[in-house]
């Protein structure tokens, strides 16, 4: 098969660029489990012999990959300890000016997303920072871009802040054997974070002014009407579905209050009793016709005053995660609530609620649903996060002595490695068996805190970025580039990180490392220079994706709640690829000037 | 609440007493199973020393009531008084049965 070429590729490089281009098609417009698409891409590779079984496999036996498993359950001591809480509450304060505020939440945050998992900080940040932009009275729309961001370029910092970085800096030691310190990215990636600090205040004004989304929730009143049911009502003994009563013109019922009890969610074979209280969802106006056409009366008797009825009710508010099941559909034509005994009482879409029925509504990515769930009910989101990311669905820990642990543990873990007194992967390794002994976490929280699938597409990755090298395409590429380019490093190293930039917009961070990484490594050396500045320069490039929401999973944290739209990102996300790209650029050649390869 | 069931004449009769509220429907509506398999004769509910009737009560005493008459059968309700009453005449649940 070496033998057939076809511009320049031979069969094998062929069916490896089939193969990756399919994957990220599927990935992107299908909703397959990505860690499945990525060992269906192995399977192909190693059953059409462009990988040997040791190939194929070598993504599972990867240092990198096992100190991102074992960094999970490091993670997992940070967050079930509090430390994450504790730095909230003492760091934020109450700035006077948006450049303050910006800066009181962009350094802290940066500095525990070089140490913990990016999506973690922002998951527990989201709800802080809305809390806290109501204290300083700025539109958390200003806020939450600057939080994402902050997250990104902070875990650049370290080689254990983000993934991409340990599997470039695994690949590093796999193709020289040495490997590289673990604070190797911390000068560039403190200057591009000052840089992005500076940029955000500088472009403040292209971030949009929004309200936050459950602003149009605030008043219960705006989105449900009580009505009563007289006792001598023509529908009394008929349940709700016989009296026409379940789904009416412009809502829904979401709630009957007996004399006795509450029924929530409103269910279709209820009998209809006199002196009920029916609690209607949607809009007000249409479904106060009922009054006329079923002979109901405004609830001015209460049998429960209306604070009562609130304090049993239990709101929750959640966002329409991308790749969601609920896209595109309307929850009055779908089993959701009946599933998750929960009901839908009112849509909002960039902040402004939805004037149509809530059940109505065909859902969009982003959008706020208000739901209600029956009281004393323990509604398990983490089992919807697939479809909806809840708003205060944190758990929050306890502040003690156990933070303190967790905390020395995890420096202990950095200092070591960084001054090479213990490799990376067994510092990780003691600092995860510290966690567990000293109770930081247990060992339930610890196996829940691995995430399979992300090991998976991440050891997936690894092995893509073998076939990519041995096929031949990471060399035609380099010298693609060095064509185009000429012969001068800085633009070659430029260029490279530039499309790593804009890939990584589309796909996963760590899938653009593994792939870029044989590509800008073929590349120096055919100049003839030491790869290390090239890929300390593609670590920063590919987690610099600032410009689509899905070009990160913290970007998708704060769509919902910041009430954003899709270009709200391009508009500042663009200039901040070039201004990161630059910066980036400029920094790793003063930190670790060009050195040509011995001969 | 207790319930005491008796066959005399071919017609069902079920004495209840006490308070039956939420805690103890789901054993009501256990106890008047013996009525459901058997419907389509007459029913009579004899509630003299009934004290409070619960709105899960009332449902099952309406499906009662509904299957009885589907059937061809029928459901009586007697010596309704007190707090019993008013709860029937709220609801309205006093014209969908028939009371001595």
């Amino acid at each position: 098969m070496d033998s057939i070429v076809f511009w320049g590729f031979n069969l094998y490089a062929w069916i490896t660029i089939a193969t990756v281009l399919t994957m990220f098609t599927v990935l992107l417009f299908t909703k397959l489990r990505a860690d499945l698409v990525f060992l269906g891409a192995i399977a192909i590779l190693f059953v059409t012999g462009v990988l040997d079984a040791k190939e194929a496999f070598s993504g599972f036996s990867s240092t990198s990959v096992v100190i991102i498993g074992v960094l999970f359950v490091v993670v997992a001591g940070l967050t079930h300890t509090g430390v994450l809480q504790w730095i909230v509450k003492h760091l934020l304060g109450q700035p006077k000016t948006y450049s303050k505020a910006v800066v009181r939440l962009m350094l802290p945050v940066a500095a525990l997303s070089s140490f913990l998992s990016n999506t973690t900080v922002v998951a527990l940040f989201v709800g802080i920072v809305k809390m806290w932009s109501k204290k300083l009275n700025i539109s958390p729309s200003k806020l939450l871009i600057p939080l994402s961001y902050a997250s990104g370029m902070g875990g650049v910092c370290t080689l254990i802040g983000t993934p991409p970085n340990l599997i470039i800096s695994g690949l590093y030691a796999d193709h020289t054997g040495n490997a590289m310190n673990v604070l190797a990215t911390t000068i560039p990636g403190l200057f591009c974070l000052f840089i992005g600090v500076l940029s955000i205040i500088a472009m403040r004004k292209l971030l949009p002014d929004r309200k936050a989304p459950e602003a149009a929730f605030e008043a219960t009143a705006d989105y449900t009407v009580e009505l009563l049911v007289p006792s001598d009502n023509p529908h009394i003994g008929e349940t709700v579905a016989e009296a026409g009563l379940k789904e009416v013109r412009g809502g829904s019922l979401i709630e009957i209050i007996h004399y006795d009890e509450m029924i929530t969610p409103a269910i279709d074979d209820e009998p209809i009793m006199g002196g009920d209280h029916l609690i209607f969802a949607g809009q007000i106006d249409e479904i106060l016709d009922l009054k006329k056409s079923h002979g109901l009366v405004n609830a001015d008797h209460h049998v429960f005053t209306m604070s009562e009825v609130d304090k049993n009710r239990q709101l929750l508010t959640a966002y329409v995660t991308f790749g969601s099941s609920l896209i595109n559909t309307r929850i009055g034509g779908s089993t959701f609530e009946k599933d998750n005994n929960m009901v839908l009482v009112a849509v909002a879409r960039s902040g402004k609620r939805i004037n149509e029925s809530p059940r109505d509504v065909v859902l969009q990515a982003g959008d706020t649903l208000l739901l209600e769930c029956p009281p004393n009910v323990k509604i398990h989101t983490e089992r919807l996060s697939s479809q909806l990311q809840f708003f205060d669905s944190a758990q929050v820990p306890n502040i003690g002595k156990k933070t303190l642990v967790s905390t020395t543990i995890m420096i202990a873990m950095v200092v070591l490695s960084a001054l090479n007194v213990i490799p990376l992967l067994q510092c990780a390794f003691l600092a995860a068996i510290a966690m567990l002994l000293f109770r930081c976490c247990n060992v339930d929280q610890a196996m829940k805190a691995i995430n399979w699938e992300i090991l998976m597409v991440f050891a997936g990755s690894v092995v893509l970025g073998v076939a990519i090298q041995k096929t031949g395409i990471a060399e035609r590429l380099a010298f693609g580039i060095l064509d185009v380019c000429g012969t001068n490093p800085i633009v070659v190293m430029a260029a490279i990180c530039l499309v790593g930039t804009f890939i990584t917009e589309f796909i996963s961070n760590t899938a653009a490392g593994a792939m870029f990484f044989p590509i800008m490594y073929e590349a120096a050396e055919k100049l003839g220079y030491e790869p290390y500045p090239f890929l300390i320069a593609l670590m920063v490039s590919v987690s610099s994706s600032f410009a689509t929401p899905i070009g990160s999973p913290t970007h998708m944290l704060v769509y919902g709640p910041g009430g954003y739209r899709f270009s709200d990102f391009m508009r500042i996300g663009l200039i901040m690829n070039f201004i990161i790209l630059f910066a980036n650029i400029f920094i790793v050649n003063i930190i670790y000037p060009l050195t040509p390869l011995n001969p | 609440m207790n319930i005491d069931i008796k066959v005399e004449n071919g017609t069902y009769i079920g004495i209840l007493s006490g308070w039956l509220d939420t805690n103890e429907a789901s054993q009501f509506m256990e106890d008047i199973k013996v009525l459901e398999e058997n419907i389509g004769s007459p029913i009579v509910l004899d509630c003299k020393d009934l004290e409070y009737v619960c709105s899960l009560a009332l449902r099952g005493l309406l499906k009662l009531k509904k299957m009885s008459v589907a059937k061809g059968g029928s459901l009586v309700l007697k010596n309704v008084t007190g707090e019993v009453q008013k709860i029937l005449t709220m609801t309205g649940f006093i014209k969908l049965f028939d009371i001595e």
